[in-house]
């Protein structure tokens, strides 16, 4: 029991950093992502590599993740800084599809479909330790500074960049660099979230870098609250618990409750738009939320 | 000759996008609602008609059923989702998670009550002869080709000679002098929706007799469509309808240089160079919003 919920605790906290991030680039920039688990994935494969063919040092694989990640963020914020609303959208969603592929292709890299496996146990400075507490300090780390930048300069560049662009730009703020730094920011944090991923399940494949897996964290954030501090941080334990919830019910069988979460969340999502668009948390504490 | 063969094939996969994109289109253009959940449509239309030809309907009788699927899932979109989040707030991003989330759990209630993996129904309709060496057509190539040009033709000349059809065109360039003339955009945009949800389902009829429909298929209907909207250029129905063509085409062409799995990533490729470097597409007018 005590293994199950440290197991939990820590797909929390990995999947708190995905939510949190995205919601930095929805919730402030206004960009609405839905190609998260491109760059979830890219700092997995980029953090199992170096566990593999270097040393499973933690900080260095999450170092060389954020890089990686962050670096090809560019392919995310080439699109955002041409289109806004639906376009960018049907980027970030080919975006993905292609990234799918090629998660499934590059086998060099990334083992192909049957992944990569044998990832050894993460080590700081020598000795070993466990994901748990190293996901945890990177989530601290990760709301602290979102909460740092949304209060300062730049949150407040990105938000008025959200609200109306051309005011933004014609105030002297320069979009381009706001938005690729907002990117970069966002992506780097999912690639940290990937190479703690990839060295707490040691074994990673393109199963866990899909659409299907954008769409749980965008549904993470979404049903948490968009642009706050703490929705996406709750809707990742609302949706995380789900399966383990479902699981407990007898009526439902075992084959059936990935399809019972999925309809269960996206009744959610779509509930939720009609009834309640700020999300869970947004709505109470209103107007403070997304000030 | 593999790739005249690959080139015809990728026709008759077009002229199933191009249908499917033009109703997406229509509903986008004239009502700007980015209906996600279109690819259900295709999936209802597909799995209503083959239950019906399961339960030894005849074609007709189950096409019908499938266009009827279709109509009421567009309409009941509009009325039960769409309208109530655009009287209170009509944030793009809402309409576009609210429609995801219902494609969500119509995919997987399809999946649980339906059987997951692909179903197709046989006809001789989906047999291949040698028409000449070495390149095999199913009778189905023509029908598809037809199907596709005759309901083009016939939207065309209902979006420019029908009052409804201008009214149509004119709810998509300008919603308020519109309603100063005394129409009612509702009722205009429930019509848009009808035809546009109408459009998927011959497509999904053919898709049933050729390479057969899974629980998923509207998902990737759906990226199509969008595509070939975008790639088109918003607001041009001919161009949504060409793009589809064109992704049809280039997916299956693209077979020739590279392995299967590659083919979908070839439309969204076109797609991702459209957007960053003509964001208007083929027809339409520069707009980046």
């Amino acid at each position: 029991m005590t293994a199950y919920l440290a197991n939990l605790a820590t797909l929390v906290a990995i999947f708190g950093i995905l939510a949190a991030t995205l919601n930095f680039v929805v919730g402030f920039a206004g960009i609405f992502s839905v190609a998260h688990a491109v760059f979830f994935g890219l700092g997995a494969y980029a953090g199992a590599q170096v566990a593999l063919q270097l040393f499973p040092d933690a900080l260095l694989a999450c170092l060389v993740a954020a890089i990686v990640a962050g670096g090809l963020s560019l392919c995310l914020a080439l699109p955002a800084l041409r289109v806004r609303g639906e376009y960018f959208v049907a980027a970030s969603l080919g975006l993905q599809m292609m990234a799918t592929t090629l998660f499934s292709e590059a086998k060099a890299f990334t083992g192909g479909i049957g992944g990569l496996v044998a990832i050894p146990r993460p080590t700081v400075a020598g000795v070993e330790v466990g994901v748990l507490p190293l996901a945890l300090a990177a989530l601290a780390l990760i709301l602290f500074l979102t909460a740092r930048l949304q209060r300062g300069a730049f949150g407040r560049t990105l938000q008025s960049i959200r609200d109306a662009e051309s005011a933004a730009e014609a105030l002297g703020k320069n979009v381009a660099a706001a938005k690729t730094l907002a990117v970069a920011f966002a992506c780097a944090g999912a690639g940290i979230g990937g190479a703690l991923f990839a060295l707490h399940l040691s074994f990673v494949n393109v199963e866990s870098f899909t659409m299907d897996q954008s769409v749980l964290v965008m549904a993470m954030v979404i049903i948490g609250g968009t642009g706050t501090l703490w929705g996406p941080l709750i809707g990742a334990i609302l949706l995380l618990s789900l399966p383990s919830g479902l699981a407990f019910l007898p009526f439902i069988p075992a084959t059936e409750v990935g399809a019972v979460q999925q309809i269960v969340y996206g009744l959610a999502m779509t509930l939720l738009m009609i009834f309640r668009p700020a999300g869970l948390v947004g709505d109470l504490s209103k107007g403070r939320a997304t000030a | 000759m593999l790739f005249l063969q690959l080139l015809l094939q990728g026709i008759q996969t077009g002229a199933l996008y191009a249908l499917t994109a033009a109703g997406f289109a229509l509903i986008f253009g004239a009502t700007r609602i980015f209906h996600f959940a279109h690819g259900i449509s295709f999936t209802l239309a597909g799995y209503a008609f083959l239950f019906a030809w399961n339960a030894g309907w005849p074609w007709w009788a189950g096409s019908l059923a499938g266009v009827l699927a279709a109509t009421l899932f567009g309409l009941a979109m509009e009325r039960v989702v769409y309208r109530p989040i655009q009287r209170h707030e009509g944030s793009f991003f809402t309409v576009f998670v609210a429609a995801f989330g219902v494609a969500v759990v119509v995919q997987n209630l399809v999946g649980m009550l339906a059987g997951r993996g692909f179903a197709s129904v046989d006809t001789p309709l989906s047999r291949a002869t040698e028409v000449m060496p070495e390149i095999f057509l199913a009778p189905i190539f023509w029908i598809a080709i037809g199907v596709a040009v005759v309901l083009f033709v016939a939207l065309s000349a209902f979006l420019t000679r029908t009052h409804a059809g201008v009214a149509l065109r004119a709810l998509a360039q300008n919603p308020d002098l519109l309603r100063a003339y005394g129409l009612s955009s509702n009722r205009l945009s429930m019509l848009a929706f009808a035809l546009g949800s109408a459009m998927a389902a011959p497509a999904a009829v053919l898709t049933a007799m050729t390479t057969g429909l899974n629980e998923a298929i509207g998902h990737h209907v759906m990226l199509i469509s969008m595509a070939a909207t975008i790639v088109g250029g918003v607001g041009s129905l001919r161009g949504a309808a060409l793009a589809g063509l064109m992704l049809g085409v280039a997916e299956s062409v693209a077979l020739q240089f590279v392995d299967t799995q590659w083919a979908e990533a070839v439309s969204f490729l076109v797609l991702f160079a459209f957007i960053i470097f003509r964001p208007s597409g083929f027809f339409g007018v520069v707009q980046t919003r």
